[in-house]
């Protein structure tokens, strides 16, 4: 179990986040290559499907990175994203998926070293937590 | 996949293959079906590189590209034009950043190239169900409606009919001119303001392509930048305005009087009137909630004294239709209400005045025609202006308008011109002097007043006749006190914002685009901002941000050129949409409609900007974010995990 590599899907918003991983390479930062980037226009995009099929693929671990709140590019997509966060996080256990396997932050195109620090800790987290296995008994809609 | 897929390698100058295996890369990617051409190239973006792509996707017949090289974000549109060039759609590349996002962050070698080989994969996987899109462009109104006729919008005004365009110039007052044809003298020249501003009213008063509507107010606001239906409802003046000669004959024989705002509430006005000597246009209006005629009373005093039979008490209002291109939105500022602050006593204890109040004292068109006297007719001896009247305070204002203070040091050359032997106090808490010429100005005029720094709480009371002004530890008496609060938005800035669907900010002034790099945008395209609308600002601030925002406009509104949309944009797909409509209410531009006999939600293609907040939401998937479809991230979900 020690020398497990989690792969954690990362969403990142192309005007904030996207931009804020840009310049954390362009510093010459260092951030795990467990997470692999996944560009879209706005966090407020991001289905909650996207998220359980990250999972079904293979993913150990999923991250939403949007533009700080106030500061969306397209105005309040990200508050969109944080409302419909809460209801997954809330469905994810219900899957059985641990809420650790998921998280939801804000980067600003200018937090190069938070990126680094959050993609770190999430890749230490799900290190912890082990592989994901889709393991149908533990979901708790189906037990009783 | 039928597509013929190319793959391209930038090795950056060897910033990139220094820190990968290339060839352990490059061979993942040939074995990908679909994939009919892989190579590498020392510099992409150099003109060497784009040479060599485009040849080489002519050569080999190419429909979709993977350029993996630096960040979308800096040569994706670069990419995107050879591709348009090449004669394949542009829509037809997917970048996967190996650069900013692969070998610079990841200092490990063979975890850098697992990474970027599954970027790559992805990539193409991606790019293999990219679908051609096209860049829609529509036709545009060059005309341009401004609302607001302060300096402000009469700028504004005047720059777009400068390039020729049709203007309506909408104001809700009789007159134009705004609050700086009320005032006497400007700082820091001390230039005579109406003989500033007079020049500017006449101007665009007889601009044949401005239409100026007085007494007008919006009444609906439909459209998007290049097309907006606007309904204007011209309020009845009851004046025949073709005829009337403006010549004063009918105010001074109306029987009524009401107090009247345009100097403060210092003098009365009748029903018909104009709102100050001097006003333009000079052309009365009928106050229909106070006229006898209109209260069903037999009074018609007006237009018995009317030489031109210009009176009209049949007139009825009208609704003006237009159709613009742009709308300037320089509805203008007003001060606060200094009676909130009740330790101030504004309102109850004679002598206190506001600033506007001073301001048509001291204007010789202004009830007392330039005389600073107190309600019993004589001249205050002392004097006192307290700064900073509820501003800077968490329970009024709690910013600072920035032009009060030397405003005020203009107030204190007006009242030592007028009464050169009064005392004159001046209470502040600091002094915000900004400019090139503010500091000279206040460090000359502080010459002429006595300056008492106040720290905390600063009040008055009524003591036997005179104001006392209680700060720090001290008391002080005398036979007038100006009060100078801040700048608010102007009243009816939310009922602007929501007849135009704009936001406000956390204090009411129309919220910019951006708050440093684009001011005199609101937060809808096409919908400018100028002027106190946006924040609180002097006239120089306002003119420029107006010719600034006429420029804005002019730029995007090109007579006979078409007006590019945004291509990746969503579409509701009509057999799938269930009409629920939790897309309409997600939707951060009011892009969506609902089409009551189809009962389905449609997405208007203009107004999207593509954020596919509503893709994301749709319970039956009917609503589709181009170029972010579902299927294509999927297609990148499926890369990344493996």
């Amino acid at each position: 179990m020690s020398d497990f590599e989690p792969k954690i899907v990362a969403f990142l918003c192309n005007y904030c986040s996207y931009e804020g991983a840009d310049r954390a390479g362009s510093a010459r930062m260092e951030s795990p290559a467990n997470v692999r980037v996944i560009r879209t226009m706005c966090s407020g995009r991001i289905e909650p499907e996207m998220v359980l099929e990250s999972f079904s693929k293979g993913a150990d671990g999923v991250m939403i990175l949007g533009c700080h709140p106030g500061d969306c590019h397209f105005k309040e997509g990200n508050y969109k994203t944080l409302r419909r966060y809460s209801l997954l996080v809330k469905t994810l256990d219900e899957f059985g998926i641990e809420p650790d396997r998921i998280a939801l932050d804000w980067v600003s195109a200018s937090e190069a070293k938070k990126y680094t620090e959050i993609t770190a800790a999430m890749t230490e987290r799900v290190r912890k937590l082990g592989p994901f296995v889709l393991d149908s008994g533990s979901c708790k809609g189906e037990t009783k | 996949m039928d597509k013929r897929i190319g793959v391209f390698f930038c090795r950056c100058s060897n910033l990139i293959s220094d820190r990968l295996d290339e060839e352990r890369v490059l061979a993942k990617a040939r074995q990908i079906d679909g994939v009919v051409h892989v190579a590498s190239h020392n510099l992409l973006c150099s003109p060497e590189g784009k040479k060599f792509l485009a040849e080489e996707i002519k050569e080999h017949s190419l429909d979709a590209v993977v350029v993996a090289a630096c960040s979308p974000k800096l040569h994706e549109k670069t990419f995107m034009t050879i591709l348009e060039e090449t004669g394949v759609n542009p829509f037809m590349l997917q970048m996967a950043n190996i650069r900013e996002q692969c070998v610079w962050i990841t200092p490990d070698k063979a975890e850098a190239t697992e990474k970027a080989t599954a970027y790559i994969l992805a990539a193409i996987n991606r790019v293999g169900r990219h679908e051609s899109l096209e860049t829609k462009a529509i036709e545009c109104n060059p005309d341009i409606l401004v609302v607001g006729s302060g300096v402000a919008g009469i700028e504004a005004a005047k720059n777009f009919s400068m390039a020729g365009r049709k203007v309506y110039l909408v104001e809700k007052e009789p007159c134009i001119g705004g609050v700086v044809a009320r005032i006497e003298e400007v700082y820091p020249s001390m230039e005579c303001a109406p003989c500033m501003i007079a020049p500017m009213q006449q101007e665009i008063l007889q601009d044949p392509n401005v239409e100026v509507l007085t007494y007008s107010e919006i009444e609906e606001v439909k459209g998007f930048l290049g097309n907006f239906n606007v309904k204007i409802l011209k309020k009845p003046k009851s004046i025949d305005e073709i005829n009337c000669l403006g010549c004063g004959e009918c105010y001074p024989v109306c029987p009524v009087e009401v107090k009247n705002k345009f100097d403060g509430g210092l003098a009365n006005r009748h029903a018909i009137y104009v709102p100050y000597a001097g006003a333009l246009p000079n052309i009365p209006v009928i106050d229909r909630d106070i006229c006898l005629r209109f209260d069903g009373q037999d009074c018609s005093k007006c237009a018995d004294a009317c030489p031109m039979a210009a009176v009209v008490f049949s007139q009825e209002s009208e609704t003006i239709e237009v159709n613009v291109g742009g709308i300037v939105i320089a509805t203008g500022g007003e001060t606060y209400d200094i009676s909130k602050v009740e330790e101030l006593n504004f309102g109850k204890i004679p002598g206190i005045y506001n600033t506007i109040q001073m301001e048509r004292l001291i204007a010789s068109n202004g009830p007392t025609e330039g005389e600073i006297v107190m309600e019993n007719g004589d001249a205050p001896k002392k004097i006192a202006i307290i700064h900073c009247a509820g501003s800077r305070n968490a329970k009024h204002l709690p910013y600072c308008s920035g032009i009060c203070c030397l405003n005020n040091m203009k107030l204190v050359r007006n009242i030592k011109h007028a009464i050169p032997d009064a005392e004159l106090h001046l209470y502040y808490r600091d002094f915000c002097l900004p400019g090139k010429a503010g500091q000279a100005f206040a460090d000359e005029t502080l010459k002429k007043a006595i300056a008492h720094r106040y720290c905390g709480k600063i009040k008055t009371s009524d003591s036997d006749g005179k104001i006392a002004i209680h700060a720090n530890d001290t008391s002080d008496k005398f036979d007038m006190v100006v009060l100078t609060p801040g700048i608010v938005p102007s009243a009816d800035g939310k009922k602007i914002a929501e007849l135009f669907d704009l936001e406000l900010d956390d204090y009411g002034f129309f919220k910019e685009d951006h708050n440093l790099l684009n001011i005199s945008s609101s937060s809808m395209e096409g919908i400018q901002i100028a002027g106190a609308a946006q924040a609180p600002k002097g006239i120089d601030e306002a003119i420029a941000q107006a010719a600034g925002t006429a420029g804005k406009l002019l730029a995007k509104l090109v007579p006979g050129r078409l007006l590019e949309i945004e291509t990746k944009v969503t579409v509701i797909d009509e057999e799938l949409c269930g009409g629920c409509k939790m897309c309409i209410s997600l939707c951060p531009y009011s892009a969506i409609d609902f089409d009551l006999e189809e009962k389905i939600s449609r997405v208007n293609e203009v107004l999207c900007k593509g954020c596919g907040t509503c893709a994301a939401a749709c319970p039956s998937g009917a609503a589709v974010a181009k170029h972010f479809t579902k299927e294509q991230v999927y297609a990148e979900i499926e890369e990344v995990t493996l």
